[in-house]
């Protein structure tokens, strides 16, 4: 361990000492995620079920507003729908509850930070990795619930496990930047509730960016909309996401699909997590002095 | 691996006074000219020069600490002390300078600053002893031995928001006391728990340095110093004004703070000089000899009386432990130049002692005059373990016998004392 005048430069250098700092103290980063989940369920009138309270909700929100949709252009609710959206609430519940937790992950270990010397990233990652445990209790059950709401057993199933992990990654990215910028910034975690909160509207989260006519391509620049929309073409109708997939709306040919959206992805989640890492780790030795 | 040490070099760091008002609004800018090139070395000079409200915590720091070393840091409040030890430590970087440390630290610093008022004793030593960088497995291998240095019992599966606030402490002094460390720093962290502990806390920490790692304490506890480390430094205003053997420290940090009352002469009375035959390594019940010089000026009053006295207190608790005067000892002094010699036998238990000489006025029966002060450190000996005096206490174990002869052979005496 050395303090002193930074002599890593090169953002390599810092990476490399990110991850060997998360390596060696692997063991904090269980033991402080252990510590969130067990605060959580100590003491707690809801225990287990907090892990599927959210998700529950955000599904039968956008249960609610498919049949509103659906009522409005005179169709029916099917299935299907249903299906998409329980494969949508779970990751995005995951990645607003994580980023809610995490925010506030640096600011509310202030005695911590001032006072003991260990690599600061194991708290907002160890908020994720709290978060992942129920994420992965809803995730089950949505895995029990979904062939039955039009999921179909093909081997683009195996695309779920990448976009997953680039949710996990671009979320942990997050947490990085948000809980930094919070411990600089106060109100950092006030202006992310905000976004958090609608969100929702600006991700396909309820609907598909198709429903939205010529406008829904916008939409994917949100980073976290081709994750969802990647989940639900591979999940619910078996779409190889090598392919680019298209459909006719009012006359219009709509791109639902293009690979270029997981370069899209990958760009956002490892450039932002590269940023995130280097902003933190250059920054970790002041926190002591801003907290 | 390099031998184990602590070397800072040319230290600086700085804070600021007042309320930092940052905002997004003032964060961009600054980003911008960080990141503009050639700004790098600009900034990088900044970092090095006061500017407005700015002070150095720490100016100019340099020390080494092997192998075998134990340096105390002493200084008033604000010092420089904690700031020193959180540069040690990694959690501040200095702003000029350099501090590198070889090895595994170990820090002996806010001791449960990691416990969580819900979890339960045993999901705290966890998480604690993670924070403090100890693996699982270490942990688990020590788990019953933190449990019963701490005597925490069958509580242990209590959560930690009902432990007294001695409980909470202790167990985090056991779980800091079972890390491994190559190097290790300690703040403030002997005056934990009931008396017994203290004295467990403070056998722990002493064997930890005679283990031969380098450790620095910072502490309060001038006596405690003294006697545990080899070398000390004294910091004022984040400058380091003494280096050397920890007892001269203690001599300097003390004759630094107690010049502040240097009234001598008051009405026709004044007290010239104040000195003691010996300061440092005095045993308990040692003689030590105070001498006062001064003079009383001709007075045309005749009802005007003086007497000159000692005033003994400990820098411990404030206790004036007792006081001398010539008037106590019916002895009246006369007019002109006087030398006043007192002789006391220093029976208190180990710890530094502050002499204060006065001059008083037996007529207004007022203080009217104190010097500078005097400071005389007691060390630790066999056979004594704190209190408020010194029993000269002479131990005698004998086996129960009714044969006079043989119980004077079976007999060991020890004075409380020897060297």
């Amino acid at each position: 361990m050395t303090g002193g005048e930074a002599s890593v430069t090169s953002w390599i250098g810092d990476v490399r000492e990110i991850l060997s700092d998360l390596v060696g103290s692997r063991d904090l980063l269980f033991q402080l995620a252990r510590r969130d989940i067990a605060i959580r369920y100590k003491q707690a009138a809801m225990g287990f079920a907090w892990a599927v309270f959210m998700p529950v909700l955000v599904a039968l929100a956008g249960i609610l507003v498919r049949f509103a949709t659906a009522f409005a252009s005179g169709r029916t609710l099917g299935g299907g729908d249903v299906g998409e959206i329980l494969v949508k609430s779970v990751p995005w519940s995951f990645f607003v509850g994580t980023i809610g937790f995490a925010t506030g992950s640096l600011t509310g270990n202030m005695n911590l930070v001032t006072k003991v010397s260990f690599p600061r990233e194991v708290l907002p990652l160890s908020s994720l990795l709290a978060q992942l445990l129920d994420f992965a209790v809803a995730a089950g059950i949505v895995g029990l619930l979904i062939p039955f709401f039009g999921a179909q057993l093909t081997w683009q199933l195996l695309w779920v496990p990448v976009l997953l992990a680039l949710l996990l990654l671009f979320t942990a990215a997050a947490t990085l930047f948000l809980s930094c910028a919070n411990l600089f910034f106060r109100d950092v975690k006030y202006i992310v509730q905000t976004v958090l909160t609608f969100g929702i509207f600006f991700t396909p989260v309820f609907f598909t960016p198709a429903m939205l006519g010529r406008y829904g391509k916008y939409l994917m620049f949100n980073p976290i909309a081709p994750i969802l929309e990647g989940l639900r073409l591979t999940i619910v109708q078996g779409h190889n996401l090598l392919e680019p997939l298209t459909t006719v709306s009012h006359g219009h040919v709509l791109t639902v699909w293009t690979p270029a959206y997981l370069g899209y992805v990958a760009a956002w989640t490892f450039g932002g997590l590269v940023a995130a890492m280097v902003l933190f780790h250059r920054s970790e030795f002041t926190f002591a002095e801003y907290v | 691996m390099a031998e184990p040490g602590i070397v800072l070099d040319g230290v600086y760091k700085k804070f600021r006074r007042g309320e930092l008002h940052d905002s997004l609004r003032d964060l961009i800018p600054a980003m911008v000219r960080k990141v503009k090139p050639g700004r790098a070395a600009v900034v990088a000079e900044q970092q090095k020069r006061l500017t407005g409200e700015e002070f150095w915590a720490v100016e100019d720091l340099s020390f080494t600490v092997k192998a075998g070393d134990a340096l105390g840091i002493i200084g008033g409040n604000g010092a420089g002390k904690s700031t020193t030890l959180k540069i040690i430590n990694g959690i501040l970087r200095p702003n000029r300078g350099t501090c590198t440390v070889t090895g595994r630290m170990g820090a002996l610093i806010e001791i449960a600053a990691g416990f969580h008022q819900d979890l339960t004793g045993r999901e705290n030593v966890f998480l604690q002893g993670a924070i403090m960088g100890m693996s699982k497995q270490l942990i688990m291998q020590r788990f019953d031995d933190i449990v019963e240095f701490a005597g925490m019992g069958t509580f242990i599966d209590t959560p930690v928001k009902r432990y007294s606030s001695g409980m909470n402490a202790r167990l985090g002094f056991a779980i800091a006391a079972h890390l491994n460390p190559d190097v290790l720093i300690i703040d403030e962290v002997l005056s934990v728990g009931d008396f017994r502990f203290q004295q467990r806390a403070y056998d722990r920490v002493r064997d930890l340095i005679r283990s031969g790692i380098p450790v620095v304490v910072v502490s309060h506890q001038l006596d405690r110093i003294a006697t545990l480390c080899t070398r000390a430094l004294v910091l004022r205003n984040g400058r380091m004004v003494f280096d050397g053997p920890a007892s001269d420290a203690v001599t300097a940090y003390l004759g630094d703070i107690g010049t502040d009352a240097d009234i001598t002469t008051v009405g026709d009375i004044s007290l010239e000089t104040f000195t003691a035959d010996r300061t440092a390594d005095i045993a308990p019940g040692d003689p030590v000899t105070l001498r006062i010089t001064g003079a009383i000026a001709r007075t045309t009053s005749t009802e005007t009386s003086y007497s000159v006295g000692v005033r003994i207190s400990s820098t411990q608790d404030g206790h004036v432990v007792s006081t001398v005067s010539t008037s106590r000892a019916g002895l009246p002094l006369a007019a002109g130049p006087f030398a006043i010699d007192m002789l006391v036998d220093m029976n208190v238990p180990p710890g530094v002692y502050r002499c204060d000489a006065f001059s008083w006025d037996t007529v207004a029966d007022c203080e009217i005059g104190i010097t500078s002060s005097l400071f005389l450190q007691v060390r630790q000996a066999a056979g004594v373990h704190g209190g408020v005096t010194f029993l000269r206490p002479r131990v005698r174990v004998s086996k129960p016998t009714s044969d006079p002869e043989s119980r004077s052979r079976a007999s060991a005496e020890a004075v409380g004392c020897p060297a």
